[in-house]
């Protein structure tokens, strides 16, 4: 019977946490769902966040999670929609999975993750995000006060000037490609698209990212979604090569709707 | 993180709860590592496969196992199984000689919706009995043990 209840248990919070996080949370500590792997180890961390000499917190670490993975929606806030224009529901509507960039080892772009850790590294002159995942690529945010330059090449993470409001982290973007998707369900944008990334260590264990989507290209107004990444403690990056061997991503036959 | 539940976890849960918690999992919407599970996989779709280990690719971005399965018939089919990625193995205590060519293997799994012979493996029974995890559509994979 108590081996019985311990099952039942374990099945308890891992159903639980499942559902968890196909409502609003980010892939978190316990998700059986695309966790990277991280489900073992210490648990979450909490206490205040930590402080760099300069003052300002400390955002070093590596995490997981913090952005979508299967639909974006999931970090609007409830009751609120996305303001798509229809012409790109149904550009939305019409992709396959197979062509998602992500699953042809691609980057994913912003604001999205993978279910893999990632790692930020804070410098007085820039901040990096270094992803394990696809494709195994970084971000890097300039922190000097530099301003975007004019007539950016459109690219995949754009360009990132960062500055501190305070104890949170403002990453301002531009320059993106309309290449990626904003999850696996297909989301789409366009070249203007333009992100507000507001980053705050609510807690040594939490960073909680909201970001203002402001693309009025497919959008009929800027709207705001929230993930909440979690630190792994203890854990490295690991090398991962997506393109090692991606030769079966033609099988998947499916519509982006049934992600 | 539990206390996110808004409780404390039940200790006394009866065998009928436990399987039906069990069939809610396997029912659960999979996410893979870095693509769509259900445009790939069809859930509704499970099989199991009995037999030989014939080919192990322990890379990215999925890990992947051929098994070669005989039918009554002696026809032998060679099955494409889908791991998860090394890493999320490794970091789940899975080692790149888990599986070897010539184990005599169980596997359970969901099956390619474009009818191939590919599948998932959510479970793989080992030779010698045990039944671990695949950590591809399960999300974490208890380890199996060193041989």
């Amino acid at each position: 019977m108590v081996r019985v209840a311990r099952v039942a248990a374990i099945l308890v919070v891992v159903l639980a946490t499942s559902m968890l996080a196909a409502q609003q949370t980010p892939p978190a500590a316990t998700s059986p769902a695309g966790s990277g792997g991280l489900n073992r180890g210490p648990a979450t961390p909490s206490g205040p966040a930590p402080r760099l000499p300069n003052g300002h917190v400390d955002l070093s670490g590596v995490w997981q999670g913090g952005g979508p993975v299967g639909n974006i929606a999931d970090g609007l806030a409830k009751g609120e929609a996305l303001p798509i224009r229809p012409e790109y529901q149904k550009i939305m509507d019409s992709r396959d999975a197979k062509d998602d960039p992500e699953a042809n080892c691609l980057p994913t772009g912003v604001p999205r993750r993978d279910p893999y850790p990632w790692r930020i590294l804070q410098t007085p002159a820039l901040t990096f995000m270094l992803f394990e995942g696809n494709i195994h690529s970084y971000r890097q945010i300039f922190m000097d006060g530099r301003k975007h330059p004019a007539d950016l090449d459109p690219t995949w993470y754009g360009h990132s000037v960062g500055q501190w409001e305070g104890d949170t982290l403002v990453v301002d973007s531009v320059g993106f490609n309309d290449k990626f998707w904003f999850d696996f369900r297909g989301t789409p944008h366009t070249e203007k698209l333009h992100t507000i990334e507001r980053y705050t260590r609510t807690n040594m264990g939490t960073l909680v990212i909201e970001t203002t989507i402001d693309d009025l290209g497919a959008y009929t107004k800027p709207f705001r979604v929230s993930f909440t990444a979690r630190l792994r403690p203890g854990e490295e990056l690991m090398e991962y090569i997506c393109n090692e061997n991606n030769g079966f991503v033609h099988h998947i036959t499916g519509s982006a709707k049934e992600f | 993180m539990y206390d996110a539940l808004g409780g404390g976890v039940p200790m006394r849960v009866n065998v009928g709860l436990v399987a039906g918690l069990a069939a809610l999992l396997l029912m659960a919407r999979p996410v893979v590592a870095h693509h769509s599970f259900a445009a790939e996989y069809d859930a509704n779709k499970p099989v199991t496969l009995k037999g030989t280990v014939s080919k192990v690719e322990w890379m990215n971005p999925h890990a992947r196992f051929y098994v070669d399965v005989k039918d009554e018939k002696g026809t032998v089919t060679n099955w494409n199984l889908e791991l998860a990625s090394p890493n999320v193995l490794v970091r789940n205590g899975w080692t790149r000689n888990a599986l070897k060519v010539g184990d005599e293997v169980t596997v359970e799994g969901s099956r390619a919706k474009d009818g191939s012979n590919m599948a998932n493996a959510r479970v793989v029974k080992l030779a010698d009995g045990r039944r671990v995890f695949a950590g591809s559509s399960g999300g974490d994979a208890p380890a199996p043990a060193q041989k």
